[in-house]
């Protein structure tokens, strides 16, 4: 049965297929819809578990906790709640508790424009908390694919004992579209990890040996742990190389866009190749190489200051030319004029 | 020969210990271990938390599941794990700092969300693992390196903010107080809900020696100056009172008296005073006048209404007018008209 369901619905939906049972949150634009789905849902199901959290650290440390207690769980927020988030995400790929966390970006920083969308957060997902980690992003454009999506980032998560962050943008997450959910197929990774209450292991933030050990001054088992917990981050993102391409036959222009804005310049497909990268993080170096090779001008469409286009130079090897759309503008004509004058080498 | 069992509790491959010699913590955890072995507490249902600093480290010591959470976050994970595997026992091992300060936010709400957990907080009034720092719980006049000339702020009173709450269960001990502080810990785990134990306990390297004592013996013998143990159960403990303070319910406080409904008060139409429309006009509040209006055909003083004050309009109400028709519309009802005196009715 199609319905007309928004893409938070459809990422709560998603999280529920997957077979998550927890859910903690703190109310914010523009992921507020979910937290009240969870609560609704926790009323109806008595295996769904849910907590409007005083504030957005001990949502995600919840998160965590519900994880290492044996639930699939999630969380979700936007930019200003996962700045505060950033703790417990360290501390999640240190204890390995695979969960997921949903980014539903908005402008920032700070408050920002609460209910303008942005793809501003690419680096605070992985920069944002101490230290070095390696986290798995996914990003779709699509209500559809925000279901799809979901599961595959909590398959990925037990897949990578880590939490998975699923980004989003305020637009997407209000976004009405008609989808058969029923009908969409979903393989679901099974919980891996054993609960709480099953032994003597210790689940500390401190570095640490296999057996849970505190060792605060061994740098050789500490690059033992962070290697393992490099490969298999990449080992597992390498499982997900998702991305669309569309090769336009008259076109040596490549742009490069995702999430909402791939959706917007979607219109231009006749006129340009378009790539749309769905694993945001680790950067699809292998692919993005491939594919830009054959075009000598690339321009990279995002809402941010050029924070994927600096991953793309970094992964391709050479400048590309990019169009930042600040502030929530995403106006398709806007974006064409802006094309227009860096084809024609005017603008930055 | 004394039961040397809760040692199973204990990872005794993992001794020595972090800690200092003279340290509180070490009788913290033996107590809580020891107790817990009575009550049948063990590796298959109970979980330990525990935050960040000296007393952070007592989880990594049990012989337990146990989750070793970011500096202040111990009470937000013991309350998850608790709601997901509700057939598990949770005990939060932590500090006055990382409960009371970082953590002080997520006290006020795991609290008051009261759910069954219980939290051991070795209170040794000082930032122990940093170098002695002033904490949340240092007494006002304390001198330590970030206080140098005295901390200037009154402490934090742990105890008055729990017992606030309701239901609730705070208890107070220390260190010295041996068969006390048992009590304390038997009680607390054996609570149905949010149990909260303040150790007052001693650090003796860090914050002892500053003070002038140059032993924990004399540590714990000023302990004994400072407090003194109460019996039986109180609703409140006084700064320097050991006890338990407890309630399982929230007192119920007295429903309020239901304000009356204010209807028409009934007096025949004979004994008013009769005014037609244009006398009433004339009653609109200038001049020291009083402010008259009309509802269904009896005139009301609206003089004393705090709405009016003295202006010849109120929002959309007109003084000296008939409102019949305004207050059938308005989003109040009449009981707001029929407070005030009536004077007189329409001819």
């Amino acid at each position: 049965m199609k319905q007309l369901i928004s893409g938070n619905d459809a990422i709560f939906e998603g999280a529920f297929r997957a077979g998550a049972t927890y859910f903690a949150g703190y109310p914010i634009s523009p992921t507020s819809e979910i937290l009240q789905r969870a609560a609704l849902r926790s009323e109806e199901d008595s295996k769904f578990r849910f907590l409007q959290a005083e504030d957005e650290i001990a949502a995600a440390i919840a998160t965590i906790s519900a994880s290492l207690a044996g639930a699939k769980a999630f969380t979700a927020t936007s930019g200003p709640g996962f700045s505060l988030m950033q703790e417990a995400l360290g501390w999640g790929h240190v204890v390995e508790a695979p969960c997921v966390f949903v980014n539903s970006m908005r402008v920032g920083p700070s408050t920002g424009m609460p209910t303008q969308p942005a793809q501003s957060d690419l680096l605070q997902i992985k920069a944002g908390s101490a230290g070095d980690y390696y986290p798995i992003a996914f990003y779709p454009h699509s209500v559809e694919e925000c279901f799809r999506l979901t599961v595959t980032a909590f398959n990925a998560a037990e897949e990578s004992l880590s939490p998975v962050i699923l980004l989003a943008d305020a637009f997407l997450s209000h976004l009405y579209e008609l989808v058969d959910l029923e009908k969409i197929k979903t393989e679901i990774v099974p919980r891996s990890k054993g609960p709480l209450g099953k032994g003597q292991r210790l689940f500390t933030g401190t570095a640490h040996d296999k057996i849970g050990n505190v060792k605060t001054s061994d740098p050789v088992i500490y690059r033992e742990w962070l290697g393992e917990l490099k490969d298999r981050h990449f080992r597992v993102a390498e499982k997900y190389p998702l991305f669309e391409y569309l090769p336009s036959k008259d076109s040596n222009i490549l742009l490069i866009a995702f999430g909402i804005t791939s959706r917007i310049i979607s219109a231009l497909k006749e006129r340009f190749s378009i790539f749309r990268p769905i694993r945001i993080y680790p950067v699809l170096e292998k692919e993005l190489k491939e594919v830009t090779q054959s075009y000598p001008r690339i321009i990279v469409i995002e809402g941010s200051d050029a924070q994927y286009a600096s991953w793309v130079e970094w992964a391709i090897g050479r400048k590309v030319m990019k169009v930042p759309c600040l502030g929530g503008g995403f106006k398709l004509k806007w974006i064409q004029s802006q094309i227009e004058d860096r084809l024609r080498g005017e603008g930055r | 020969m004394m039961d040397r069992s809760y040692k199973e509790l204990l990872k005794m491959r993992r001794f020595p210990h972090t800690w200092c010699p003279g340290c509180g913590i070490g009788s913290v955890l033996k107590n809580v271990a020891m107790v817990m072995k009575e009550l049948g507490w063990n590796d298959k249902n109970t979980v330990a938390v525990s935050g960040i600093g000296c007393s952070g480290r007592m989880s990594s010591y049990m012989n337990l599941d146990a989750v070793h959470t970011p500096h202040g976050r111990a009470l937000t994970a013991a309350e998850t794990i608790k709601a997901v595997r509700s057939d598990l026992n949770v005990v939060v091992l932590s500090g006055d700092g990382d409960l009371g300060s970082i953590g002080g936010n997520h006290l006020l709400h795991t609290s008051r969300r009261n759910p069954d957990i219980t939290v051991f907080c070795n209170d040794n009034e000082i930032y122990g693992l940093t170098g002695g720092q002033a904490g949340p719980t240092t007494p006002q006049g304390t001198k330590t390196i970030t206080s140098p000339r005295g901390e200037p702020y009154l402490p934090l009173r742990l105890g008055r903010i729990l017992t606030q709450q309701a239901p609730y269960f705070y208890a107070r001990t220390t260190v010295y107080h041996l068969n006390h502080f048992k009590t304390c810990i038997r009680e607390a785990l054996l609570w149905k809900g949010f149990s909260f134990v303040d150790i007052i306990s001693d650090c003796i390297e860090l914050n002892g020696r500053r003070l002038g004592f140059k032993t924990a013996h004399q540590m714990f013998k000023w302990f004994d100056e400072r407090f003194h143990i109460v019996e039986g159960v109180r609703d409140h403990l006084q700064e320097d009172e050991l006890g338990i303070a407890k309630r399982e319910v929230e007192e119920v406080s007295r429903p309020k008296e239901e304000a009356k409904a204010k209807v028409e008060v009934a007096v025949a139409a004979e004994q008013l005073k009769p005014f037609t429309l244009d006398e009433l006009q004339t009653f609109d509040g200038t001049e020291g006048k009083p402010i008259y209006v009309a509802y269904k055909g009896k005139v009301y003083d609206l003089s004393k209404s705090p709405l009016f004050q003295g202006e010849k309009r109120m929002r959309c109400h007109i003084a000296g007018k008939d409102l019949t028709k305004d207050i059938d519309v308005a989003p109040h009802g009449d009981d707001l008209i029929f407070k005030f005196p009536l004077v007189g009715r329409l001819k």
